[in-house]
């Protein structure tokens, strides 16, 4: 019941995030649908007993091929897509947290975050370079075949 | 050929798309692309967070400089998708470089009603909440925290507050919004309340974006992008808690961070 609760809520919070950025009106859909995904993987990945960081690795993939696919497909930049739908996994929470334990004194707390919150994005990074990647190549396989 | 209009037009499109918060790696390779037309024998591009260097030299020319600052920064997928289209079209021989320049100065402005931005802010902390393992209660206290977050915001913005301060009044007005509803339904679960309810203005892309510009060795993006957004995250957090202090004094019986 939580997973398709969240995967509707991403879905809706992408979609108004996208608003907020100033997605093209006719991409708003495709954002949506990419951040659904991503949320629902990520649910998926937590319920499956993983950790937050192999979760958010494994979401932001398929978020990072969805968008390359779509952007292909509408030729549009990677980045409409890329942007909105990675927010549901992206540790803006753990950013907030870490600067909330310091204030409150929890200094314990706020270095567990730090290191979450950098395991996180540096894994989310990597995931988008890595999909970037094999895009790369996978327009140059291409461009030899044309020629 | 004409150069100056050339690098105007270059540099109108990188300015665009830098103060759109395109990755400052994109800006040059359009800036590149656009120079690359002409020709020339010597053409360099620097792009920073917070300003363009161009240079264009020929035998045929006085050699041309231009720097740029860029002041504000914002998130805008659209401009940076229609100057996207505008290069490609220009690049592609589709269009002249006089069609060109109009076209990117006419990029500018919002797309959409403020009442859609609002009705978009309350959405996206609504939305959140199920994420972060809330249900009901959760989602409709975050849905009243985002009419929180609409309002300060829209307020702040035509008053034309500080980003700074902006963010954590913000932060401020969704934590008291938070700690009276808590009072009032003591079911709700407030932390998930806080969290999803700031998540339209944290900096979750900043952090994730600054890892991958240093991954990309474009070391000093990487390191303004983190600085961004280690800032937010404390304009934020300092919102928070001085929201959480102020009803604690409020309240017998609660302290600082007590509640």
């Amino acid at each position: 019941m939580h997973l398709i609760l969240g995967t509707a809520g991403s879905f809706l919070a992408i979609l108004c995030l996208a608003v907020l950025m100033e997605c093209p009106k006719k991409h708003l859909p495709y954002a949506g649908i990419v951040g659904a995904v991503g949320g629902g993987v990520y649910l998926l990945s937590l319920d499956c007993e993983m950790g937050v960081v192999i979760a958010s690795f494994l979401s932001a993939l398929v978020i990072a091929f969805l968008s390359h696919t779509f952007a292909r497909g509408l030729h549009a930049p990677v980045t409409i897509f890329l942007i909105p739908g990675i927010l549901p996994t992206v540790p803006g929470a753990g950013m907030y947290r870490i600067i909330y334990y310091i204030m409150a004194g929890e200094n314990g707390q706020s270095a567990y975050y730090f290191i979450q919150t950098l395991e996180i994005a540096g894994m989310i990074a990597l995931a988008i370079f890595l999909v970037g990647t094999f895009f790369n190549v996978l327009k140059q396989i291409q461009m030899r075949r044309m020629k | 050929m004409d150069y100056k209009l050339l690098m105007n037009t270059a540099v109108l499109a990188g300015e665009v798309m830098l103060r759109s918060g395109a990755e400052t790696y994109r800006v040059e390779e359009t800036i590149t692309r656009i120079l690359e037309t002409a020709q020339v024998e010597t053409m360099e591009t620097v792009v920073l967070t917070t300003g363009i260097f161009v240079t264009l030299d020929n035998p045929d020319m006085e050699n041309i400089s231009v720097i740029k600052r860029v002041e504000s920064r914002g998130m805008n997928l659209n401009r940076i998708e229609r100057v996207n289209a505008v290069s490609r079209r220009y690049c592609a021989g589709e269009m002249t470089l006089e069609e060109a320049y109009e076209e990117l100065k006419t990029i500018k402005g919002r797309q959409y009603k403020r009442v859609i931005y609002n009705l978009a802010t309350i959405g996206v902390c609504a939305g959140f909440a199920p994420l972060f393992g809330g249900s009901w209660r959760e989602i409709a206290g975050a849905a009243a925290a985002g009419v929180m977050l609409a309002l300060i915001t829209t307020i702040g913005k035509s008053l034309h507050i500080h980003g700074f301060i902006l963010n954590s009044f913000c932060a401020f007005g969704v934590a008291l919004t938070a700690i009276i509803l808590k009072n009032r339904f003591l079911t709700m679960n407030m932390d998930i309340v806080i969290i999803s309810s700031i998540m339209p203005i944290v900096p979750g892309v900043a952090i994730t974006y600054a890892i991958r510009d240093s991954l990309q060795g474009d070391y000093l993006a990487g390191a303004a992008r983190s600085m961004e957004a280690f800032m937010t995250a404390a304009a934020i957090a300092l919102g928070v808690g001085v929201g959480m202090a102020v009803t604690g004094v409020l309240r017998p019986g609660g302290g600082l961070f007590c509640i």
